[in-house]
């Protein structure tokens, strides 16, 4: 059961990532990856919440599996992220790749703590 | 520089259903890597995760390698990025859990821990990226290669999109057949 949910979870996860970062990026034409930077800060913040909710009511260990590891961790990607710097960086944009260092750490790492105090709270 | 080269390219090569079959594929079996990863290397809720850094230092590793290959070495191919980069690379790495695993590690009293392990996580992981990136270029030298594309294409790069370049040398119609 755990590896179904986890199969399907990462599948859905995945094909999710593309069809947002396609949304994103069609409507958006500066040379700033802002899809993925919206997946990832979004995905921190629902895994956030998932965290802080099972933390606090209880969660089975095949829901966390399903929907931590599953889909919010196939959903967003360090890999785009890694990538995309090191391409901004090497075609000279360095500052451009430094905000998109800072803006993923600062917004994902609020959007984390923000899903947390929710889940708990609420 | 043209900021339409994506207009360019007509919005009907919509997007085959084929294309998320592969994404999907693909990221099934990244993620069900990355657990058995956490499964293999379990970590206590103030340790190291060594799991989660492995899965994303290798999953950028292989999306560097991968990449350069499909845009500058290799003929196109319609089925290795959804398959390899988006799906299994995006798959395999995670961000979310790395948020997170900083952030509890924050919370329960280690935040030098928490510092230690992003800055250990952004200085490999962008270091696996431009090894991955070195390892597809090797053998390269002298060889025409194909021109670095503009950063408005980035999303051409990006595992997370495949709109095809004008100047990359790919037909623009080499996505699934739909």
């Amino acid at each position: 059961m755990i590896v179904a949910g986890l199969l399907v979870g990462g599948a859905a996860g995945a094909c999710l990532r593309h069809f947002v970062d396609r949304l994103v990026q069609d409507r958006h034409r500066r040379n700033f990856p802002l899809g993925t930077l919206v997946i990832n800060v979004s995905g921190s913040f629902l895994l956030g919440f998932l965290a802080g909710w099972a933390e606090h009511h209880g969660v089975s260990a095949s829901w966390q599996t399903f929907g931590g590891t599953g889909i919010t961790g196939a959903f967003t990607t360090f890999s785009t992220f890694s990538y995309d710097t090191v391409a901004l960086a090497e075609s000279g944009r360095w500052a451009t790749a430094g905000r998109n260092v800072a803006f993923s750490l600062v917004f994902s790492l609020a959007g984390v703590a923000l899903g947390l105090a929710l889940g708990i709270h609420l | 520089m043209p900021t339409d080269s994506r207009s360019a390219r007509p919005t009907t090569w919509s997007e085959p259903l084929g294309r998320y079959g592969l994404i999907a594929v693909g990221g099934a079996a990244g993620t069900l890597a990355r657990y058995g990863l956490a499964r293999l290397w379990p970590v206590a809720t103030n340790g190291f995760p060594w799991a989660t850094l492995v899965a994303n230092v290798g999953g950028g590793f292989v999306l560097g390698l991968i990449l350069t290959l499909v845009v500058e070495r290799w003929r196109p191919t319609t089925a290795l990025r959804p398959l390899v980069a988006i799906g299994f690379c995006g798959g395999l790495t995670t961000w979310s859990t790395l948020m997170l695993e900083i952030a509890q590690r924050g919370r329960h009293g280690d935040p030098g821990l928490a510092v230690a392990y992003l800055a250990i996580t952004l200085v490999v992981g962008f270091g696996a990226v431009v090894a991955g990136i070195a390892v597809g270029r090797i053998g390269a030298e002298g060889k025409p290669s194909l021109p670095v594309p503009d950063p408005d294409s980035l999303g051409d790069l990006g595992d997370a999109g495949d709109r095809g370049h004008p100047t990359n040398g790919h037909d623009p119609s080499d996505g699934c057949p739909s």
